[in-house]
């Protein structure tokens, strides 16, 4: 298909490469260097898509980011399906597939547009509200009923071929935007000194000077942008980034830009040197100073019929001509409250193409653009304005009248104007959505009839983005802007030569947003103030008529600015006329936030590399290969990875959990088990007040600990409640060594340097991590003594060695220490070596250990043991509401310690004395069957009517094939005196089971197996 | 006992000279993510530095600079975030925290370094503890390594930032490493054994665009 709309030459494109896209599955041509959306319009394309709401017809409106209605689905399969994009931001490609994100069956003949047609009868603002309150019920149908009708896009329905990741940046300026200001603020920055980032959202860096008509030192302006690049190439202390966003600006100059680096070469990521290179990236950065220069946005006019395709903002049109060499159309008619806006007639005359007229809202219009338009013979209208378009699937004539804008009325006699462009431009808006991300509420400027950004600390705006419009003056303020920056970042300011720049005589712009019509606004054709989301001037004037006054609600009510729209167009004529309404002024009403992100960012960018096996680290111990080898089935502890259960495979038959525990249970009750228990964590303490510190921080007594001896500790938080346990050993006079629970490893050690660095400062004791330098292999059973015997020579004599002893020696050949603890209420012994030389150990142990029977277990077995024996696991068991005395552990409270430890003074409070709080008991179900369910709540009368009075709940619970019977571990409101007696546990599907109150301790009370 | 505080502190050799296997904390990571070897094309090398002592020495700064110039004949680095080596550039002094530094010395000298410490320490208040099975040293070398630490770790990585000499503690990527630059090409990033394969499969990873080589 020929390009009709394609000049035969100019523009920036590269006309010796052609590419071949298709959009809505037909077939087209453009060249590299073009956008979708410039090479939609070179073809004549007019509809893009239908409109949210009313499903009408919708044509490319803009060129850049703040574009509506061109927001189409890319992707030619499945998985690279990328819904929200702009085309005018995104370049073209060879094999391009896009699609319009609605319209059914297709854009050209919508279904809906007859729903659309009486819509403004059927979706009033506040539609939602009001049509779908009730029935409440019904909601969720007529959401999917809304959704699949309006549609904003889909996500893919596959895995994404693509990588992203991030990167973290640090520099003293930022840079944002590199248009005359940010490439002027850039190298000023630059030439101090300074690490500078330069970031740009389009295809090509430069901004408004690649379109525009003015000479810089006597070039064309795209030289002197060539120029300025290849300086700032070419130093060391600068980062360009084009094709990269900045879309989030976060507390502390951190900025978020999102860098597209594949996107314009295909949809997906080509392979670079055979190696995959990253779709997108992240680049997360802490700018010293950041500079927003990221120019304006110019404002369409709100006539009736402005959505019609055909319409188009007038810089826009001058964008396509001089950058891509396309004019949109035949014939133009140009409406405008300022001078700027003439270039758009006058790149349309110099194409070769007819201007009807330009309607001048000013009475006396008289810059130089206007001569010289007036010079070619160019008609031009004064004191009037296009106040309708018409036409329904492209525009076909324009009715100007003479307007009385302060009144908003229309003055005189419309004319039809036959065209089939109208070119629209209100003023332009400074763009301040990132100042605005950073808390600022903007500030109007009746000289620019614009919001100029509110700035923090540390930032600051050149050129367009506060309302510095001509070019000299742009670059002006940029290098000023740009040397601030650099000294306020601590380097001295160095010269820039500025170009020169013609001066322009402009004439003043005259403030208009809604154009008046000969009917009222809400009985006129339809006049769009947001295209994106459909919302008219009309159903704002009916939400500030319903009672809506604020601006932030008039938004909610009638959905301005809403998504991924960000109000970039229409917000602030949205704002006018809520403002005309409610008769007051602009900067009264106010303007609504700005949110991060300002464009679309793809879901890959932000997670980045931190998926999927990257998604959280594993912490491995020093034999995770064997357990992996030997078929472990893992539990997630914290980060670590711990062996959870060994299904064993038998006969091509392998054990379910169940039989895998009680197969691991029985090993250690009868012969011996194997648990690597090196994720405990384990803290090395020295210093002559260790001791001190210790009974400080546990509950118990550590005064008359020896060295060569293990306690067992309780560690409350200052409320009194348990928050970690575990067994200390006296190394040494001045040095212990603390074990905690798996998870608790880190917030335990910051727990003592936290006391110590605040509270007892004059203690003198250093804490440190050791849980990595030692791995531990917990072997327990009757035979594990016989076992260790023939691996080491030390005297393992139960006199000379006893249960909760520690003694050092070599084990397998390497030195060790050896722990008699036993969390399984069995013979054991803990044997430490530093973690290098573990797995040899582990598999000596296990050349030796066939005999009797070795069998390696995981924590589900571990659990099972312990619980038999009534020993807590902390966060299990406990959940920051029991104390010790809950517990049963009077045992281990110093009550009568000289120094008051963590804890103490809180166990005296009336709260924790109560006789009926919740204690831990162990409960027998009355069905040896039953294993109760952990969590499952606990009940004296289940017979009492609803709501039941709760009593307690189940924290541990298992099934115990020595007891071969259920058994579990819960805490009952004054359960320790309860013993014997009868509680119920009712379950959600109706069941009620009834268990015995026992002690918590099921096997071997009297401890005297782990004593042999 | 007697009297003295470094002999009311029980010190353990924990290395043995028996002809034992012996693995480094990246051992598992080899054999399951392999170790691409380096290429004339690989811009990013890395090699990891196993089986040295590591010791973590606590105190204050004046008496413990004392003991580590009598003993290892270099000072404590003057500065907070610094890193000194000695002459032959094996051993190494880090400051990690006010009263905290990282001590790595060739493997097999850490329990006589340890010793002689506590002699020349006497009574004074100080810890020393052994981590020498708790963590590696892998160094990155190579013009890309910067931009590799970029993608790894949150601190500003630029030489005008981050000179030679320089140790700081910091987020890589969602585990912690020690990072320090003891030459102008190489870095060095101090990972615990239990993060290592994270560390070292987040490394291969983001080092796939660098065509990043294990030396071993």
């Amino acid at each position: 298909m020929s390009q009709l709309n394609r000049l035969p030459q100019g523009g920036r494109i590269d006309r010796s490469r052609k590419l071949s896209f298709t959009f809505n599955g037909k077939s087209y041509e453009g060249h590299a260097g073009d956008t979708l959306a410039s090479a939609l319009l070179a073809n004549g394309v007019d509809i893009v898509n239908r409109s949210f709401k009313y499903s009408r017809p919708r044509g490319i409106v803009a060129a850049g980011a703040e574009e509506p209605n061109a927001v189409v689905q890319l992707g030619a399969t499945e998985a690279a399906q990328v819904p929200n994009v702009r085309a005018t931001q995104q370049a073209l490609y060879e094999g391009l597939e896009a699609r319009s994100t609605n319209g059914w069956p297709n854009v050209q003949r919508d279904l809906m547009s007859l729903v659309g047609k009486l819509g403004g009868k059927f979706m009033p603002p506040g539609f939602y509200y009001k049509t779908f309150m009730a029935p409440a019920s019904l909601w969720m149908t007529y959401e999917k009923y809304i959704r699949k009708s309006a549609g904003l896009g889909r996500s893919p329905m596959e895995r994404d071929p693509d990588i992203y990741d991030h990167l973290h940046q640090h520099c003293d300026v930022l840079v944002i935007g590199a248009g005359p200001a940010g490439l002027a603020a850039a190298l000023a920055a630059a030439r101090s000194g300074a690490r500078v980032i330069l970031a740009d959202e389009q295809e090509e860096m430069g901004g408004s000077l690649l379109d525009s008509r003015e000479l810089l030192d006597d070039r064309p302006a795209e030289q002197w942008v060539a120029q300025v690049l290849e300086t700032l190439a070419g130093m060391d202390n600068v980062t360009l980034l084009p094709r990269t966003t900045a879309n989030g600006y976060h507390d502390h100059n951190f900025v978020t830009l999102h860098e597209r680096r594949t996107e314009h070469l295909a949809d997906t990521a080509p392979r670079k040197d055979g190696r995959r290179q990253v779709r997108a990236r992240m680049h997360r950065v802490r700018a010293g100073r950041v500079v927003l220069a990221t120019g304006a946005h110019e404002r369409p006019l709100v006539y009736a019929g402005n959505d019609v395709p055909g319409n188009l903002l007038a810089g826009a049109v001058s964008t396509y001509i001089r950058r891509y060499g396309v004019v949109p159309g035949q014939k133009l008619v140009l409406s405008t409250s300022n001078d700027h806006a003439y270039r758009a007639a006058l790149d349309w005359h110099e194409a070769g193409r007819e201007v009807v007229a330009i309607a001048d809202a000013r009475a006396n219009p008289d810059g130089e653009l206007v001569e010289r338009a007036r010079a070619r013979g160019i008609r031009i209208i004064t004191g009037s304005a296009v106040i309708e378009a018409k036409g329904e699937s492209r525009v076909s004539g324009a009715r100007v009248a003479t307007i009385d804008a302060e009144g908003f009325r229309v003055t005189g006699q419309a004319e039809t104007l036959a065209c089939d462009t109208i070119a629209s431009s209100g003023g332009y808006s400074p763009v301040i959505h990132l100042a605005s991300h950073t808390g600022g509420r903007p500030t109007w400027r009746d000289d620019l009839l614009g919001f100029v950004p509110t700035l923090v600390k540390g930032v600051s705006a050149a050129g367009g983005a506060q309302g510095v419009y001509a070019t000299a003056e742009v670059l002006a303020d940029g290098v000023e802007t740009g040397s601030r920056a650099a000294s306020e970042a601590g380097f001295a300011a160095a010269p820039v030569s500025l170009p020169q720049v013609a001066v322009r005589r402009d004439g003043a712009a005259v403030a208009l947003y809604q154009v008046p019509h000969e009917k009222p606004t809400l009985r006129a054709p339809k006049q769009f103030v947001d295209l994106q989301n459909d919302v008219t001037a009309a159903g704002i004037e009916l939400a500030t008529r319903e009672g809506f006054e604020s601006i932030e609600h008039v938004k909610r009510y009638t959905a301005m600015g809403f998504g991924t729209d960000q109000g970039k167009l229409g917000n602030i004529n949205g704002m006018a006329i809520a403002a005309r309404c409610l008769g007051r002024s602009i900067p009264e009403v106010g303007t609504t936030v700005f949110r991060p992100n300002y464009t679309p960012v793809t879901f890959g960018a932000i997670v980045g590399r931190h998926c999927r096996e990257l998604f959280d680290p594993e912490r491995y111990t020093a034999m995770h290969q064997w357990h992996v080898e030997h078929g472990a089935e893992f539990e997630d502890v914290g980060q670590w990875k711990r062996p959870w259960y060994f299904p064993k495979t038998v006969n091509g038959k392998t054990e379910t959990m169940h039989e895998a525990v009680a197969r691991e249970c029985l090993a250690v009750r009868e012969a011996v088990g194997i648990l690597d228990a090196s994720t405990l964590g384990k803290i090395d303490i020295q210093g002559p007040d260790a001791r001190e510190f210790l009974g400080r921080v546990y509950t118990n007594k550590w005064a008359k600990l020896a060295p060569g001896r293990v306690r067992y500790g309780l560690m409350c938080k200052d409320d009194g409640m348990v928050f970690d346990d575990g067994t200390t050993s006296c190394l040494g006079e001045n040095h212990f060594l603390m074990t905690t629970t798996t998870g608790g490893a880190a917030t335990v050690l910051e727990w003592l340097e936290i006391w110590h660095q605040t509270e007892w400062p004059e203690l003198e004791v250093y804490f440190n991590s050791v849980t990595d330098h030692w791995a531990t292999m917990t072997i327990t059973g009757p035979e594990a003594r016989k076992l260790l015997a023939e691996v080491t020579d030390m005297d393992l004599d139960r006199e000379s060695f006893k249960f909760m002893d520690w003694r050092e020696g070599v084990v397998a050949g390497v030195p060790a220490r050896v722990f008699r603890i036993s969390f399984t209420g069995e013979l054991a012994f803990e044997i430490n070596v530093q973690a290098n030389y573990a797995l040899h150990v582990w598999e000596t142990l296990f050349a030796h250990g066939e005999k009797y029977g070795l069998t390696p277990y995981g924590t589900e077995t571990m659990h099972v043991l312990r619980a038999e024996k009534g020993f807590i696991i902390a966060g299990q068991d406990t959940d920051g509401s029991v104390t010790p005395e809950d517990l049963g552990m009077q045992w281990a409270i110093g009550y009568d310690k000289p120094f008051p430890w963590i804890g103490k003074r809180a166990l005296s409070r009336p709260d924790t004395a109560r006789t009926d709080r919740k204690q831990l008991v162990g409960l027998k179900p009355k069905d040896p069957k039953v294993v109760l369910e952990e969590g499952a709540q606990i009940v004296f009368d289940p017979h009492h009517a609803i709501p039941m009075p709760m009593v307690g709940h189940v924290t541990s619970s298992y099934y115990s094939p020595t007891l071969d019977s259920g058994f579990a571990l819960a805490v009952v409101k004054g359960g320790q005196q309860k013993m014997g007696e009868t509680v119920y546990l009712p379950m959600a599907d109706g069941q009620v089971h009834e268990a015995e109150i026992v002690s918590p301790i099921f096997v071997d009370p009297k401890g005297e197996r782990q004593n042999v | 006992m007697s009297n003295t505080a470094a002999e009311k502190v029980r010190t353990f050799d924990t290395r043995t000279q028996a002809k034992i296997a012996v693995e480094s904390p990246l051992a598992y990571s080899y054999r399951r993510s392999g170790a691409p070897a380096p290429t004339a094309k690989s811009r990013v090398v890395l090699r990891e530095r196993p089986f040295l002592g590591h010791l973590v020495l606590r105190g204050g700064a004046i008496v413990l600079d004392e003991a580590v110039r009598e003993v290892l004949g270099v000072s404590l680095p003057g500065e907070p975030q610094g890193l000194v080596q000695d002459a032959e550039g094996v051993r190494s002094v880090q400051w990690l925290s006010p009263d905290e530094w990282l001590l790595i010395v060739p493997g097999g000298e850490e329990f006589e370094l340890e010793n002689r410490l506590r002699a020349a320490l006497d009574d004074a208040h100080f810890a020393i503890s052994n981590v020498s099975g708790g963590q590696t040293l892998v160094e990155l070398e190579g013009e890309a390594a910067r931009e590799l630490l970029m993608k790894s770790v949150i601190y500003d990585v630029h030489p005008s930032h981050f000179p030679v000499g320089k140790g700081v503690t910091t987020v890589f990527a969602k585990a912690t490493v020690i990072l320090r630059r003891p030459a102008e090409e190489r870095w060095e990033l101090v990972v615990r054994r239990s993060f290592a394969d994270y560390t070292y499969r987040w490394l291969l990873d983001a080092g796939e665009e660098y065509a990043i080589g294990v030396a071993r």
